[in-house]
This record gives structure tokens, C-alpha cells and sequence, in this order.
């Protein structure tokens, strides 16, 4: 008798700990980077969907650097960390490519979309990956009271932006006239990325990406040594600082401009003392949307397609609400805006719309990218040096 | 055989059996996930990417590599190369935290409550390394740090000192020593307490000042301590990762790299697991080599 109780109680622990693990949960784990305010902003977004399908949906923070180095080995395992997950476009081709990612053609369709934005997401004409919404980095943000204080005006040619510099240099209590956000380094590389399609145009810009010219070139190092190197050198960039602290120092005016993505306008307090401005002559703009796919492991393959449709539509008209974003989806309607966002979006006209550089890169060359900056803020003067171990990336 | 060494026979084979059985999960387990993983990881490091035997062609291209040993670095300043930041490490925070630990061990020995002040310099060992390294981060901020914010009261000119080459690895270094201070703290407290108070009576009365009974009583009667403390902190020093990593990523342009960072970039950057299991087994025969004597010592001392 005692022998059968033991196996009775032995039988249901096993039960009780098994069935959980495979009973079939409809419910689904959205991955992203946001976290903070950017989080709060995303989860209406979830919420709609929830109350629309009755499909709970849990939303989970992790940086696409981490998720890099995470994915990898779990898709090997054939299992996921989610059923959608938000990651830069070089790591939905290469995961596809291995048969990682799930085939999504069919879910949505490509012409409702800005042209292009979806273009490195495809690998043998099959679409692996969405664009949600994205973020256009359009240049220098200023506060219109702080230019009107101290009678600074925007500047239309590179002589004009460095007397606007150095005029900020000038100005009482101002720690450097140009904030530089640090932290993982991706601020100092937007940075580089704006001058580089400023002062080499477009087509280097998309050869640098695809490594059909060397980043030693005599083209690429006249940017570096000649525009960015000399500002540097006059200290007109402050030192490399965590970026959201510099927002808030910018914000107080320790520094007259700061650089950063269009999503800026929902992280400060009165965005309508806004604008922004971008180097004279500036012919592209990068814009990044902001990129999801669904592993191929997804125990609810049904529910992630719909959550997917109705998130990179339905769900884009939402988020665009919440301000600092903007969407992809052609239908969504300009009012839906905030007002500065709509002056946001309003900069992207006549100009190219560019991929982010480093996320597009990616892997290696992306970390390399962002630590070499940080050295070439502090050490313009190892312009050479920089450029060299760049390209020497390529080279391995 | 006559029946008695028969009997004593099979009972001593059945002990043996018992043993086995005994030891066999943990054997086991051992097997999976501790001795398969490094075979598997020192065959790795001699081979291609094809899984070809390459001997030592991954060693040379991992040692000549300017990340983990930079031969201009050692005219021209920072970044020296992974390897030599990790040398640099022991040569630095090994003799000072075992140092600091010492002293304070000492100081707090009689002291009253004593317990108030240990547990405030073993919070740094209790702290996540990960934490420790944001709070290093912001420690060293031009705008918020703390240590800039002394160095303004005394008149020098602010900085952040993890944004240059020149001072970010031995902010790290000088940093943890916060951190750590507390493990060879405990370890000296616990070793003085065993020292008997005889030894210092008899010291005292024959005449001796307290600066050579701590160099002819305390320092020789805590070999065994210093051993330890010696042999941890070299050892957190060959694996130091999770501070670099959160407060400067190996940065600015590798000035702060370390052999352990250097090999999460070659393995989960590069996918290169070639290399990554390169500095894995040099790294293994480093600790070895550092844990090898502990061992040996402490054998010597069950004998």
C-alpha cells in the first residue's frame, strides 16, 4: 500500500510539473529594446491588440546587442525567446538565411510600405521581416528659447556652423557647444554617419555599407581628418557622456546642440520648444524602422502572423500617437501626428532616405565601430588609426 | 584462498561496488558538462572552421592579433592588447587589495564593534560586478562623479576616466579594488583569529614593537591566508569580464579590453569560436598555473 501511494504521489508531482510545459498557451512574448518611456509608449499599442483579439501578449526588454549573442544559440536549440521579436535587419537576413525565420510574404502586403524599408529584410525574394515604425535622425536638435536667448541662428553653410560653434563656446555656463550621448557608443556613430552623408553625399555612403570602397579611402579620411576631426579638435563636441544624461544636461542648456534620433521629441518636457536642424547640404537622412520578425520555433505561428499584421498597421497608427515615432505604412493618416513630429516627417521630404549604417553592417564591424569612435572623440588627432582598424575588419 | 580472505575479498569488492554507484551521477554530470565541454574546447582551438587540424595557426593568429597583444601600445601608450591588460591587472589590484585587506584586518581586530566597518567594506564584495561596473561608470563621470567632484574641491580640472586611453583601464583596476578589498579582509580577519594571543603576550613582553610583531608573528602565521587571498584574486583577475564589459566595453578603441572580453567579442561578435577557444585554453592554462601550488600547498598540509 505504501509502495502504491509513493507512485501515486511520484505519478501526479511529474503531472503537475509537466503539463504546464506542454499545454498549448495561446498567449505571446513580444521581444524589443524599449524600456522607460519608450516602453510605456509601446504597450497601448500591445493592449489594443489584446482587446481587439483577446490574445495576451507580454512584452519582455532586451537589447538588440544581447539578443545578438542570445538568439543565435537558441534558435541552434530550435527554441525562442519569443514569438516576435524586434532586431536589426543584418541579423533577420543572416537568421533567415539559415532557416531561422519564418516566411511572413503572405502576411503582409509589400506596397503598403515606404519603398525600400523593407528591402534588406527579403533573401531569395521571400520577406522574412517587417518594418514597425521607424525613426528619422534628421541632425543637430536645439531649443528654439535657448537660440533666441542668445541670438544664435540655424547655419546654411559649414562656415556658418562653425561660427555658430564657436559663438556657443562663447556663451556663460556652457559646458561644450555640441553634446556627445555615449553609453554602448550608437550616439557617436549617428553622428559620424550625418557627416558622412553630408560631406561625401549619398552614394559613399551606401559604398561604405557595402564596403565597395575602403574605409582608409582618401574620401572617407578628408571627412574624418577635415569636418570631424576638426571639430573635435577645437573641443567643440563635449566629452562622451551616457546619453540620456546629456539629454537632460542639454535640456538645461549645458549645451547648445545634441544630436540625435527623431525619437527625442518623447523625452523631453515641452517638445514644442523643439527643432532641429542638419549640416548644410545634407542631400540623405538616415531613417531606421524599427524591424520584427517571427522565429520560426513559435509554438502559436497563427497568432504571431496576426499580431504582426496588426501590429507594422493598426498598431503603427497607434504608436505614432504617442509621438517620436515615425511610420512606415503609407496609410497612416498625417493628423494622427503630434505637431512636431509632423515637422519631423516634413524634413524627410527631398531627401533620400537612408539605412542606419552600423545596424545594417552589423556583427563585428558594429561594436568595432562604436568603440573606435569613442576613441577618435577623445584622440582626433588617431584619425589614421581609426580608419585603419575599421577597414581591417573587413579584411579578417 | 582460505575462507576468511575470501569473505573480506568480496566485502572489500563490495564496497568498492558501493562506491561506484555512489560516485557515478556526480562522475557523470562531470563527464557532461565539465570534461566534454574542455576537450571539446582544446580541440577546438586547434582546429579550422572546417573542423581541420590546424596545430597552433589559431595560437599565432590570436597572440599576433593587435587585440590581444599590441606591440606598438608599449611605445605609444594604450590600448597594450587584452593579455597584457590582464598582467596589468595583477601587478596592480593583486598587491593592492591583498595589501589594504591586510591592514584593515588588522586595524579592525580589536577594535568595538568591528562588525560595523567589515560589513561596510565587504558590501563591495556582496555587490553584483555588473552593478559595480555602472556604478564605476557614473564614479568616474565628468558631470555626476564623485571622484571629479573631490578632485574639483582640490582644485584639478574634472574629467571622465573612462573616456581616455590613457586612464580608463587603471580606473577599472583602481576601482575594483572597492570591490574586492572585503574578500581579503574576511579571509585575514578569520586567519588572525587563529592566531594565539599567547604569542603576542610573549612578543609584547619581551620587548617587541608592534611593527616587528606584525612582520615576525601576524605576516608569517597567516601564510596560508595570503596564499589563499593570492590565488582567488589572480584568479578573479584572469576572468575579470562583467566589470569591463558594463562600464567601458573594452574601451575607448580596446584601451580597457581584457583576455575574457576579448573572447565574448571573438565568439558572440565574430562567431569565431576558433579563436574564442583559443583564449578559453590559455586562459585555463593560466589558472592552472596559478592554482596548481594552492593545491599542491594544501595537500602538503593534510599531510
Amino acid at each position: 500500500m505504501k509502495f502504491i501511494t509513493w507512485i501515486v504521489v511520484i505519478f501526479s508531482a511529474i503531472l503537475f510539473i509537466g503539463l504546464p510545459v506542454y499545454s498549448q498557451d495561446s498567449s505571446l512574448t513580444v521581444i524589443g529594446p524599449w524600456s522607460g518611456g519608450e516602453m510605456d509608449a509601446f504597450l497601448p499599442v500591445l493592449k489594443a491588440f489584446e482587446e481587439e483579439t483577446g490574445i495576451k501578449v507580454e512584452f519582455l526588454t532586451y537589447r538588440a546587442e544581447d539578443l545578438s549573442t542570445l538568439l543565435p544559440a537558441q534558435f541552434t536549440a530550435e527554441s525562442t525567446l519569443g514569438d516576435l521579436i524586434f532586431m536589426q535587419s543584418w541579423f533577420i537576413q543572416d537568421q533567415a538565411k539559415k532557416g531561422h525565420i519564418m516566411d511572413i510574404s503572405a502576411v503582409i502586403t509589400e506596397d503598403d510600405f515606404i519603398p525600400g524599408s523593407l528591402d534588406g529584410l527579403k533573401v531569395d525574394g521571400k520577406l522574412y521581416g517587417a518594418a514597425y515604425t521607424g525613426k528619422v535622425k534628421p541632425g543637430f536638435w536645439f531649443r528654439k528659447s535657448f537660440f533666441e536667448k542668445n541670438q544664435l541662428t540655424v547655419p546654411n553653410n559649414w562656415e556658418d556652423f562653425q561660427a555658430l560653434l564657436e559663438k556657443m563656446k562663447g556663451i556663460e555656463g556652457i559646458s561644450a557647444p555640441i553634446a556627445s550621448g555615449n553609453g554602448v557608443g550608437w550616439p557617436l556613430s549617428d553622428i559620424t554617419e550625418h557627416f558622412i552623408v553630408a560631406f561625401g553625399g549619398t552614394e559613399l555612403f551606401h559604398n561604405l555599407i557595402n564596403h565597395s570602397i575602403h574605409w582608409n579611402d582618401a574620401k572617407v579620411k578628408e571627412i574624418f581628418e577635415n569636418r570631424l576631426a576638426v571639430l573635435l579638435k577645437e573641443n567643440y563636441f563635449g566629452e562622451p557622456s551616457e546619453w540620456t544624461m546629456v539629454l537632460e544636461k542639454w535640456w538645461n542648456g549645458d549645451y547648445g546642440l545634441f544630436f540625435m534620433g527623431s525619437w527625442i521629441t518623447g523625452m523631453v518636457d515641452d517638445p514644442s520648444d523643439l527643432s532641429v536642424f542638419s549640416l548644410p547640404g545634407t542631400q540623405g537622412l538616415v531613417f531606421a524602422p524599427d524591424y520584427l520578425f517571427i522565429p520560426a520555433y513559435t509554438q502559436n505561428p497563427e497568432n504571431a502572423k496576426k499580431l504582426l499584421a496588426f501590429l507594422v498597421t493598426q498598431g503603427q497608427e497607434l504608436q505614432v500617437q504617442q509621438g517620436g515615432h515615425l511610420a512606415t505604412y503609407l496609410n497612416v493618416p498625417i493628423e494622427f501626428y503630434p505637431e512636431v513630429d509632423r515637422n519631423v516627417a516634413q524634413i524627410l521630404e527631398g531627401k533620400m532616405a537612408l539605412p542606419d549604417l552600423d545596424d545594417t553592417i552589423g556583427g563585428e564591424f558594429q561594436s568595432k565601430f562604436w568603440d573606435q569612435l569613442k576613441l577618435l572623440w577623445v584622440k582626433p588627432e588617431q584619425v589614421d588609426d581609426v580608419l585603419d582598424t575599421l577597414e581591417s575588419v573587413f579584411e579578417q | 584462498m582460505d575462507l576468511f580472505h575470501r569473505r573480506k575479498r568480496r566485502k572489500s569488492l563490495k564496497t568498492t561496488l558501493h562506491q561506484i554507484v555512489f560516485f557515478l551521477p556526480a562522475l557523470i554530470l562531470m563527464i557532461i558538462f565539465l570534461l566534454y565541454p574542455v576537450l571539446n574546447t582544446l580541440w577546438t582551438s586547434f582546429t579550422s572552421e572546417d573542423h581541420q587540424f590546424v596545430f597552433l595557426d589559431n595560437y599565432k593568429k590570436v597572440l599576433s592579433s593587435k587585440d590581444v597583444f599590441n606591440q606598438k601600445g608599449f611605445t605609444q601608450g594604450f590600448p597594450l592588447g587584452a593579455l597584457p591588460h590582464n598582467f596589468l591587472w595583477i601587478l596592480i589590484h593583486l598587491p593592492l587589495t591583498t595589501f589594504l585587506g591586510l591592514v584593515l584586518a588588522v586595524l579592525f581586530k580589536d577594535l568595538k564593534y568591528n562588525y560595523i566597518f567589515k560589513s561596510s567594506i565587504f558590501l563591495g564584495m556582496v555587490t553584483p560586478m555588473v552593478i559595480g561596473g555602472v556604478i564605476l561608470r557614473f564614479i568616474y563621470e565628468k558631470e555626476v562623479g564623485i571622484i571629479n567632484a573631490i578632485l574639483e574641491l582640490l582644485g584639478f580640472q574634472a574629467f571622465t576616466w573612462t573616456a581616455y586611453p590613457e586612464t580608463a583601464l587603471l580606473s577599472l583596476i583602481f576601482g575594483s579594488v572597492w570591490l574586492w578589498t572585503g574578500f581579503s579582509m574576511i579571509i585575514y580577519s578569520s586567519g588572525l583569529g587563529n592566531i594565539p594571543k599567547e604569542y603576542y603576550e610573549a612578543a609584547a613582553l619581551d620587548g617587541a614593537t608592534p611593527f616587528v610583531i606584525f612582520f615576525r608573528i601576524t605576516i608569517p602565521l597567516l601564510k596560508q591566508m595570503t596564499v589563499v587571498v593570492i590565488t582567488m584574486t589572480i584568479l578573479w583577475e584572469l576572468k575579470i569580464f562583467d566589470l569591463v564589459y558594463v562600464a567601458t566595453m573594452g574601451g575607448p578603441g580596446g584601451a580597457s579590453n581584457v583576455m575574457a572580453l576579448q573572447m565574448y567579442f571573438y565568439a558572440f561578435r565574430q562567431f569565431n569560436f576558433q579563436n574564442a577557444s583559443v583564449i578559453a585554453t590559455l586562459l585555463m592554462l593560466l589558472t592552472l598555473f596559478v592554482t596548481i601550488p594552492l593545491i599542491k600547498s594544501s595537500l602538503g598540509e593534510e599531510r
